[in-house]
């Protein structure tokens, strides 16, 4: 079952005085239950593309169907509360808050959400990533490779439909991405958790089930 | 638009405890803002009705009764005393003649205004004769004896003892002995007043049975307004000011004084509202990646704005009750500690009212709110790709 299509998708940015054509022409499926790779040099679109899909950016012009849905035409709040209730974002730079604790910043999604069992919920989700010994800790005192599983447990709280993950590794040593890449793969399998990750590496991004490739705003045959 | 205020409060509480120079930081000026609206005006009201308790105590009535419009003098006050004397609500009376002077000393003369009155009796209505700055009161029957008040006698070089021509305004001119000196902090009175007893003024200017001004001192001030009807019909005269309608001058000039205590506490106020607007937006640029971390996840703009709004309030609520307890605390220990104001001769203390708590609260609360508003809009229009990827 398709949960992700874009068609023609088009993103213009304008930086200074020069216009710049971040993606151009977009056609892209993604089925519900993959794991996918997004791959391509550096300024070819790929967290463009990601930001689209995840709401966070309206496109120039093209359609965006989320689970059949065409997601362009809603206003801010609406996409907020979609992004709230079927996205999780995961990334490159951690990015929890400072002045929460593990478990307060993995809780924070589901208040947002009224959602009662919150403090139960990112507890077995804390424990599902490996830190149900870390959850009144600070981010500043976890590693980085717990704090990105803080932030996967934090994307993961109200029961996204799509996962997506902006160099989810990048900022982090071998062994901890190994262990993140592992965490994905196993949230997939046993979850069918959909996840889209942009990557650098070739290495990450062949544990996943398919490889998108961008280059110049375009996905490439392949 | 629904904001879901819990999640804002959880939130907004993490975010003001983190950093906790600034958190003391902004809720001591708060304090100190709060606590001087209450300080400050507590001690006006106490200067102004401290200021009005001794116009009233020194130099007039509770009633004060006066001669018919273009009548000089009151007179039968023989008989007005004696109906006085009969009325329930009366504790005492005093009446006093006004004349107009010239005194003498050595090669220095003043235009004088004479203020005759019987001691024994002004001195249970009003505290003029214990105002005495040096000297002795003069009594009743003192025929060669005067007051004179402060200013006058540094004008004519005067002092306890020394001997004065008093030229009456009928041409007759007698000497008499300074007995003491009389200084109120009335500027008019301090200047040319000369003060004797009732009796000889009487002898020098040919006048009995009538007076200037009969002030009626009640069991209560607080009669004044109903009673005065009644003083008016028993004693069948018209012209009858109360206490409050004699000082209605000083009350209007209290507002005045309110309105520049006003400029003061909101100088404190201003100064407290700019250091927690300043401090909630250097928060703001701060966490704007967080801001936009938090919309990513799915917050909406309005729930941003609750956040830094309910911090200003978390800032206020708690800089405001401290700072009305601050407030109580230093006004009440102005009250227990009064100034002595040596012009005015008398004490000066703060007075405290439970409305200053709702003033100081209202303000300060508001203003901090308000010092809240602009940042919370900047937070709430924060571009999130911006945000996340520090454009």
């Amino acid at each position: 079952m398709e949960i992700i299509r874009t068609s023609d998708l088009k993103k213009n940015y304008t930086l200074g005085k020069v216009d710049v054509q971040a993606l151009n022409g977009v056609d892209s499926s993604i089925e519900q239950g993959e794991f996918i790779a997004i791959m391509g040099p550096s300024g070819c679109g790929k967290s463009t593309f990601l930001n689209l899909i995840g709401m966070l950016d309206t496109p120039t012009s093209g359609d965006i169907y989320i689970d059949g849905r065409d997601v362009t035409k809603m206003n801010g709040s609406a996409r907020a509360e979609y992004r709230l209730k079927h996205i999780g974002f995961i990334f490159q730079f951690f990015n929890l808050f400072n002045e929460l604790t593990a478990i307060e910043n993995v809780m924070f999604p589901m208040m947002l959400n009224k959602q009662p069992d919150h403090k139960e919920r990112a507890k077995e989700l804390l424990n599902i990533v490996g830190l149900g010994d870390r959850l009144h800790h600070l981010p500043s005192e976890l590693s980085g490779g717990q704090q990105q599983r803080v932030t996967i447990a934090r994307s993961l709280a109200n029961s996204p439909k799509i996962l997506l993950a902006d160099e989810p590794t990048g900022n982090l040593d071998t062994r901890s991405s190994v262990e993140i890449i592992e965490l994905f793969r196993k949230l997939n399998l046993e979850q069918g958790q959909t996840i889209v990750m942009v990557t650098h590496s070739p290495e990450i991004g062949g544990k996943a089930d398919r490889i998108i490739h961008f280059r110049d705003g375009k996905v490439m045959e392949g | 638009m629904s904001v879901d205020l819990r999640s804002a409060l959880f939130y907004s509480k993490r975010d003001i405890f983190k950093n906790k120079k600034i958190f003391i930081f902004i809720t001591l000026s708060i304090i100190f803002a709060t606590a001087n609206i209450i300080a400050v005006n507590a001690l006006m009201d106490g200067m102004i009705y401290d200021f009005v308790d001794n116009t009233v105590e020194s130099s007039i009535g509770h009633l004060n009764i006066y001669p018919d419009d273009n009548e000089r003098f009151i007179d039968g006050l023989g008989l007005k005393e004696q109906r006085l004397d009969g009325l329930n609500e009366v504790e005492a009376y005093s009446s006093r003649l006004s004349a107009s002077g010239v005194l003498s000393y050595k090669e220095l003369s003043a235009p004088i205004v004479i203020l005759a009155l019987d001691p024994e009796k002004e001195t249970k209505v009003t505290e003029l004769l214990q105002k005495l700055d040096r000297g002795a009161v003069i009594n009743s029957n003192d025929k060669n004896t005067i007051l004179v008040s402060y200013r006058l006698a540094e004008d004519l070089k005067l002092d306890v003892g020394d001997e004065a021509d008093l030229a009456f305004e009928n041409g007759d001119v007698k000497i008499y002995s300074v007995k003491g000196i009389v200084r109120t902090g009335d500027k008019d009175f301090d200047s040319s007043t000369v003060i004797m007893p009732m009796n000889e003024a009487n002898r020098q200017l040919a006048i009995d049975n009538s007076a200037s001004v009969i002030l009626v001192r009640l069991s209560d001030k607080e009669l004044a307004g109903t009673y005065k009807p009644v003083l008016m019909r028993e004693l069948e005269v018209n012209n009858v000011r109360t206490w409050e309608e004699e000082t209605g001058f000083l009350l209007s000039f209290a507002d005045a004084w309110k309105g520049f205590t006003a400029v003061i506490s909101s100088v404190g106020l201003i100064a407290a509202a700019i250091s927690v607007g300043i401090v909630i937006y250097i928060n703001v640029l701060h966490k704007k990646r967080q801001i936009g971390i938090m919309k990513a996840i799915g917050a909406k703009d309005s729930f941003i704005f609750a956040v830094f709004i309910i911090e200003a309030a978390l800032f206020g609520v708690i800089g405001v009750s401290i700072g009305n307890v601050v407030g109580y605390l230093v006004t009440r220990y102005m009250e227990a500690h009064p100034f002595y104001d040596a012009i005015m001769q008398t004490w000066i203390s703060a007075r405290f009212g439970y409305y200053l708590f709702y003033n100081a609260t209202i303000v300060s609360f508001t203003v901090t709110i308000l010092a809240g508003v602009y940042p919370a809009i900047k937070a709430s229009r924060v571009d999130i790709i911006k945000a996340i990827w520090g454009r």
